[in-house]
């Protein structure tokens, strides 16, 4: 038994397992996982701590009671909002506008979309909205841009929409997002105050856009609202009932619920709509986490799945947020972490195209059914997985583990008749070609999220995620001129561990303008409101001010520019000598962004928005490094077979098979080399290898 | 012809490296750019040319810019090769429309790429920057008061920025800082496509990269040809109309759009011939704006699946007609081209529609795409003057890229759907534009009626009620109230997109927000019955109006044509659609066939029955075969007929020995052989718009136009629904339809 004491407990459901990481002050890390059971996901939760439990061999009562941060990131938000199962919602606006959340700005269209599909243009359609036009009722009021009251709020409207939307329609939820109410709160924080004499037993759960989001741009802040209605009684439900689980079973400590924005939050505190992609969020902050450990300021974080591949970035040390995400094809207004997707992971089809003979690789997959042709189901397009087959990367026995046999000659068979005859190619140059051409196109779009901030991918290193990530790293890394890859034995519960890892954060972004030459008192005053309402919002939960940390970050853009650069706040206060300072930083990194000489000092400048967040660090487990032992890991090696490489020279070679976990930290393993682990493989070219460093992680240094 | 042949898999690569250059260069372009309308309204391309000036690849964006830029590159190696000659670092402003692009407006950058020592490509970025100085929107009598119009300028030479020429140009213009963050975000866009392009380059070689360029022209090329086998051959007409100024009677005037459209094998011709004469306002579009503009519709209707090089024009044929508004004579002004090319983007997709109909891509089958501008008439979106805070107002509001799209073979089309020739465009915020403009807004929403009525009725475009707030020099353009639609059809019995349309002014005055407080709320109906104020209509149609203070406008962005006859449609729909206050019941009833119960919140069923028998026998009791019989042939054989393609909901051609007829799927009924019109034998109505329009005319002036609309003999189902306007001339039974069998 463990004699640790006060864990760190970080469980996150996903769409199959509920992960669950255990930490122990000293370093210790335990994880255990479950199926999810999206009946009821508590259950799931209960049934992986029980396992946990089992794991440190302690009874599940004492695990509980030990932990000192219960912390949790769950997919159920995400789900009710995949499935279109939250509540019934009604939505209040100003009148006049009613059609805001249908129009969604024309965009609403392809919002959500990828390239290829936009361009079919006859056949893109908007998605349902989440509340029908027979439930949104408008109201009289008017503010304006600079929150000057125009028109009085009409309570008699207000009372008359309440009375429509839950006793005619029966709505259990509504949102209330009014125009202008970033600038001036003041009409919607008249309906809340009328709907608790509306509805004083509070049995209605209200979402007001101006508290969600202080930044214009009305159809993303509605839909921001009407989603946090939507999902909040479900979200509720879920985590009022698992913490009455968790208490009776011997919880004591603080139960913490993750966030979209990368920080976890005492449940009170936490919006329901903030609860979105808390997966995503979880596997970020473990990037960071593992950055900071490693010492590296910059890091791609690459997963690969089965038809997905997911992009996002740490510089600086940080994860970035999207300015407007869009989830599920709706544009909110919510600090969510930036991660972008193409069309290519281990089921993406690759078919020669019958006109042109172009080998075309993607955005179609053949998903888990079909499947690849070698998954035997099917299938019966040649995809990633089956190529890589071909080429002797992944061991049709040893597929996920063993957990799945391939059928080989099936796949060589398909790669014959749909790829190298019609290209008059040999089988294997055209796996090959499948295997170039995903992982080049994957290097485009790691390139494109790269740049866009401002940095070239030689500043960065790789991390490899998911199935397939690993198996193509070496592949698109050297396209991007990266050499360092780095793939984590624990990748599988990322996202649990950095539950486990994650900070309180609550972050805040208003929107202004401040025109320069400006003051330093405008916006000193709005970082001491946004301050303020942090500090109360972190004194609930349960930090002294000086245990708080804030950063800040002003949004910069000339004159007239719709699209700003953020830029980190080195200062607490501005002063004149600061905000001449900041100019000169905007202007530099403006140059940095879009080349010498695009700057235009002359167009004038201005503060378009300021963001803070506010940082509450909690006990964060110190991992334990392995002590290292000098080798060539040949004690892992367990068999030989061929294994064809792209570089650096095109070919087959008998390559030494290795298993991940005979490895030990300091082992150096020479390529040509295969390294096989439960949940991936990875092929290591010649001239390339594979260190096992102190924690036991996996670094790949490749040949530019 | 044996395509040029590249290693597959590197050309691949290649292919997607290009184009992830040119999105790298276009979001640059984005992010660095100071109008909206580039910036969130997309309007703005990156592409790259072989050495000859011919496209190789354009990225997404503005499809009417990935049209226009190679006529610019081949016109600048013709005229400026020896002098000033090309040197590496070397980029040029244009914005010439009589030689690429459709008006002053469209700027472009371009960039020459080196390598070696020797020009080996061209870079070019494109915008859509609303100044050049000049006489304000609306006012221009040719293209010498359409502000800068330069047909190639080195604004970047050898690598140095050229202050003096940067100047010179932007120092032309109202608002210099506009002009100049987009020059210089032009700039930064091509820098960033040509070093990357260079990097591509060094990775695969010049040869390969010259080579895969050619093979990217072949395979669009085949591609396009690919599709053009698949689909029928035959004849497709249409005809749409726009309406100008005309400044000797200061009245509205009409002109037509005449277009033949034949496809043969995998050859497609349009001829414009029929077109109506150039005009003395800026309401033309030169030859390079017409061919910009056919293909971007093109690319949407038919190539949506076809990489956006040269290549896919190739076995397209252009023939217009010298001296027209699609071919404009230099020196005529051409500002508004753009408003003319949507109108022959309509004109060209309706054509496309009922051939892809007949080639059974109901998927791509879309009534009426963009270019619908229905009566649009009065107050612009191009406006003047400053803001509250005195900043100069930017010149246009695209709301029009929000614009209601056509329905489909099985759906209702897609409200406020956005814009065929963006296909990412979007409209601001409100909150966002009145942050820029001096207006508030006390509407936007979906317009009543407003799309073409059908089975599946046509996406509703948007209305905005808003009131000038806080500017002493406001202004806008302003358009004569023209009598007939501008652009848009309906298909196989659908309306083409009418009612609920026209632009007012009222001038509501200071006071209007006194009368809000109090509880009234400004609206359409209030604003023309006088309400809100007197109905402002300048005299003598001024290219420009001002808009004090207190001025209330409503504005309209038209919505999709409808498809199918509006009878079939399920009376639920009507019913939803009334429920969401996007139908009167007054349509309902009279378009539709649907009668609500009192409270509104049912259907009628019984009465709706009744309803919709009596319509149809209005339309057999009234209609007339314009030639006077309903049958070529002998109706009782039509059961002898088998079926040989479909072309319509309700038609198909049918055999019977070796003859083809045209034949009621519905019923059976027998029109006519299939080389003949079968508008002849069907029961036809004509109404005059003058009875279908709610509201007249602001101007006090008549609609000019007439809704054809021609039924089954048998079953009454209406078939067609075409706009004639009886003073433009020419054959009013459109043979629109000719399928070679």
């Amino acid at each position: 038994m463990a004699d640790a004491k006060d864990y760190i407990i970080g469980i996150d459901t996903g769409g199959t397992f509920t992960d669950v990481v255990v930490m122990s002050p000293s370093g210790e890390v335990w994880t255990a996982k479950a199926s999810t059971t999206p009946d009821e996901f508590s259950r799931g939760v209960m049934d992986a701590l029980t396992e946990a439990a089992r794991v440190l061999d302690v009874d599940r009562t004492e695990l509980l009671n030990q932990a000192v941060l219960f912390k949790h990131g769950s997919t159920v938000a995400t789900n009710a909002l995949i499935t279109r199962t939250g509540v019934k919602v009604g939505f209040i606006t100003t009148r006049g506008f009613e059609d805001t959340t249908e129009i969604m700005r024309a965009i609403g269209r392809v919002d959500g979309l990828s390239e290829e599909e936009i361009r079919h243009a006859t056949w893109v359609t908007k998605p349902e909205p989440l509340v029908p036009r027979e439930r949104v009722l408008g109201v009289r009021e008017r503010i304006d841009y600079r929150g000057e009251v125009v028109v009085p709020l009409s309570r008699e409207d207000v009372m008359d929409a309440i009375r429509k939307l839950v006793d005619e329609e029966g709505c259990e939820a509504i949102a209330v997002s009014l125009l202008h109410a970033w600038a001036n709160a003041r009409h919607e924080d008249d309906v809340r105050a009328l709907a608790r004499e509306a509805d004083p037993s509070n049995k209605v759960f209200w979402s007001f856009g101006s508290e969600l989001a202080q930044v214009a741009g009305e159809y993303a802040r509605a839909n921001t609202a009407i989603i946090n209605s939507f999902l909040g009684p479900t979200v509720d439900r879920y985590l009022g009932g698992l913490q009455t689980k968790l208490e009776e079973g011997g919880l004591e400590g603080p139960f913490l619920i993750m966030q979209g924005n990368g920080g976890v939050a005492h449940r009170g505190h936490a919006t329901p709509v903030s609860n979105l992609q808390s997966g995503p969020a979880g596997g970020a902050i473990a990037s960071a986490y593992v950055a900071g450990l490693l010492g590296h300021p910059n890091a791609i974080t690459a997963d690969m799945g089965g038809t997905s591949f997911d992009v996002g970035l740490i510089t600086e040390g940080y994860w970035r947020y999207a300015a407007e995400p869009i989830v599920e094809r709706f544009r909110m207004l919510q600090p969510i972490i930036d991660i972008q997707s193409i069309g290519a992971g281990g089921g993406t089809i690759a078919r020669v195209d019958e006109e042109t003979g172009r080998l075309l690789v993607g955005p179609q997959s053949a998903g888990a059914s079909p499947g690849p042709v070698c998954y035997d189901t099917g299938g019966e397009e040649v995809t990633v997985t089956d190529a890589d087959l071909v080429l002797g990367i992944i061991d049709p026995d040893y597929f996920l583990g063993g957990r799945k046999s391939l059928n080989k000659e099936k796949a060589e068979k398909a790669v014959e008749e749909k790829i190298a005859k019609p290209l008059g190619l040999s089988n294997v140059e055209a796996a090959a070609g499948v295997y170039d051409i995903v992982n080049s196109k994957m290097s485009d779009l790691i390139r494109q999220q790269v740049v866009r901030t401002g940095h070239l991918p030689e500043e960065f290193v790789i991390y490899a995620f998911g199935g397939a990530g690993p198996v193509h790293s070496a592949g698109f890394s050297a396209e991007l001129g990266i050499n360092k890859i780095y793939i984590f034995p624990t990748s599988p519960v990322f996202s649990a561990f950095g539950v486990a890892a994650a900070d309180v954060i609550h972050t805040r972004v208003m929107t202004c303008q401040y025109i320069f030459p400006t003051q330093p008192e405008g916006p000193n005053e709005r970082l001491d409101t946004i301050e303020n309402e942090l500090n109360e919002i972190m004194t609930g939960e349960g930090f002294k001010a000086d245990q708080v940390e804030f950063r800040r970050f002003f949004t910069m853009r000339y004159r007239r520019q719709t699209a700003g650069v953020e830029i980190p706040l080195p200062w607490d206060r501005m002063t004149d000598e600061r905000l001449k300072g900041l100019q000169e930083m905007f202007e530099t990194k403006y140059e940095e962004l879009y080349g010498v000489g695009a700057g235009y000092t002359k167009a004038g400048m201005e503060i378009s928005a300021i963001r803070v967040d506010a940082v509450g660090l909690v006990t964060k487990p110190e991992l334990k490094p392995q002590p290292v032992e000098k080798g060539d890991g040949s004690q892992a090696v367990k068999g030989k077979r061929n294994v064809y490489f792209t570089r650096p020279e095109r070919g087959f070679i008998e390559t030494p098979v290795y298993d991940n976990a005979l490895l030990k930290a300091g082992n150096e393993v020479a390529g040509p080399a295969i390294l096989e682990l439960p949940f991936t493989t990875i092929p290591v070219p010649p001239g390339a290898k594979v260190t096992v460093d102190q924690y036991l992680n996996l670094v790949m240094e490749i040949q530019g | 012809m044996e395509p040029t042949a590249v290693d597959p898999i590197k050309y691949e690569m290649y292919f997607h490296r290009l184009w992830a250059i040119g999105e790298e260069g276009r979001m640059t372009l984005q992010r660095v750019t100071a109008s909206p309308i580039v910036a969130q309204g997309g309007e703005c391309m990156s592409s790259f040319y072989d050495t000859e000036g011919v496209m190789v690849l354009a990225c997404s964006g503005h499809l009417r810019f990935a049209a226009a830029t190679s006529q610019a590159i081949k016109n600048m190696i013709e005229y400026f090769k020896e002098s000033p000659g090309f040197y590496d670092g070397d980029q040029f402003f244009f914005n010439d429309p009589y030689v690429a692009g459709s008006h002053t407006y469209d700027m472009m950058v371009i960039k020459p790429i080196f390598y070696g020592g020797e020009l080996i490509a061209w870079t070019a970025t494109s915008t859509h920057t609303a100044d050049t100085g000049g006489v304000l929107r609306g006012g221009a009598l040719e293209i010498f008061h359409e502000g800068i119009c330069i047909s190639g300028l080195k604004i970047v030479e050898k690598g140095e920025f050229r202050e003096d020429v940067f100047r010179t140009l932007v120092g032309m213009c109202r608002d210099p800082q506009y002009v100049g963050l987009d020059m210089k975000a032009m700039i930064a866009g091509n820098n960033v496509c040509a070093d990357r392009y260079l990097g591509l380059v060094e990775k695969f070689g010049p040869e390969f990269v010259e080579a895969a360029g050619r093979r990217m022209i072949e395979d669009s090329e085949a591609k396009a040809r690919a599709k053009l086998r698949s689909l029928p051959d035959g004849t497709w007409v249409s005809r749409e109309y726009v309406t100008t100024l005309d400044r000797k009677s200061r009245k509205a005037v009409a002109q037509q759009l005449y277009c033949t459209m034949t496809k043969k094998g995998d050859e497609l011709e349009f001829d414009l011939e029929g077109t109506s004469p150039q005009t003395d306002t800026d309401h033309n579009s030169t030859f390079p704006s017409t061919a910009a503009h056919i293909t971007l519709a093109l690319t949407n209707a038919l190539f949506w699946d076809v990489p956006w090089s040269d290549g896919k024009m190739k076995p397209v044929t252009l023939k217009i007609p010298e001296g027209t508004i699609l071919n404009c004579t230099f020196p005529a002004a051409c500002g508004a081209a753009p408003r003319v090319g949507n109108v022959l983007v309509s004109t060209i997709c309706e054509c496309v529609s009922k051939m892809l109909y007949a080639a059974g891509r109901v998927d791509d089958v879309n009534a009426s795409t963009t270019g619908n501008l229905a009566y649009a008439g009065g107050p612009g979106y191009f406006y003047g003057g400053h803001t509250r805070d005195g900043i100069r107002v930017a010149q246009g509001l695209y709301d029009i890229h929000g614009a209601g799209m056509g329905s489909a073979p099985l759906r209702d089309g897609v409200n406020t759907g956005g814009h065929m020739n963006i296909p990412s465009a979007g409209i601001s915020d409100i909150e966002r534009i009145e942050m820029q403009y001096p207006f508030l807004y006390f509407t936007r929403g979906h317009n009543p009626d407003g799309s073409g009525f059908g089975q599946y009725r046509g996406g509703l475009g948007s209305y905005r009620i808003y009131w000038i707030y806080g500017s002493q020099d406001c202004s806008a353009d302003y358009k004569p109230y023209g009598g007939v639609a501008q652009g848009g059809y309906g298909l196989c019995g659908g309306y083409p997109t009418g009612k609920s349309v026209l632009r007012y002014m009222v001038d509501a005055g200071m006071e209007l927000l006194d009368r809000v407080k109090q509880g009234e709320y400004p609206d359409g109906a209030g604003m023309r019955d006088g309400t809100w104020g007197n109905v402002v209509h300048p005299d003598g149609v001024p290219e420009r109006v001002a808009l004090p203070e207190g001025s209330l406008l409503i504005d309209y962005v038209a919505g999709g044509g409808g498809f199918g006859d509006p009878l079939e449609r399920d009376p639920a729909l009507v019913l939803r659609d009334f429920g969401r206050g996007w139908l009167t019941p007054k349509i309902g009833e009279e378009v539709y066939g649907v009668v609500l119960a009192r409270d509104g919140r049912s259907v009628d069923e019984a009465a709706t029955r009744s309803l919709r028998e009596r319509i149809r026998a209005e339309r057999k009791q009234l209609g007339k075969p314009p030639s006077g019989k309903t049958s070529a042939l002998d109706p009782t054989q039509a059961g002898e007929y088998e079926s040989v393609l479909r072309f319509h909901a309700s038609l198909e051609i049918a055999r019977r020995n070796g003859r083809h007829a045209i034949r009621c799927i519905q019923c059976g009924h027998l029109f006519c052989g299939a080389q003949e019109n079968y508008k002849n034998y069907a029961l036809r109505r004509i109404l005059d718009l003058n009875d279908y329009m709610e509201d007249a005319l602001p101007s006090g002036e008549p609609y000019i136009g007439e809704y054809h609309e021609y039924s089954c003999p048998g079953c009454q189902v209406q078939l067609q629904v075409d706009l004639f306007c009886p003073p433009m001339g020419g054959d009013p039974i459109l043979w629109d339809t000719r399928i070679d069998v």
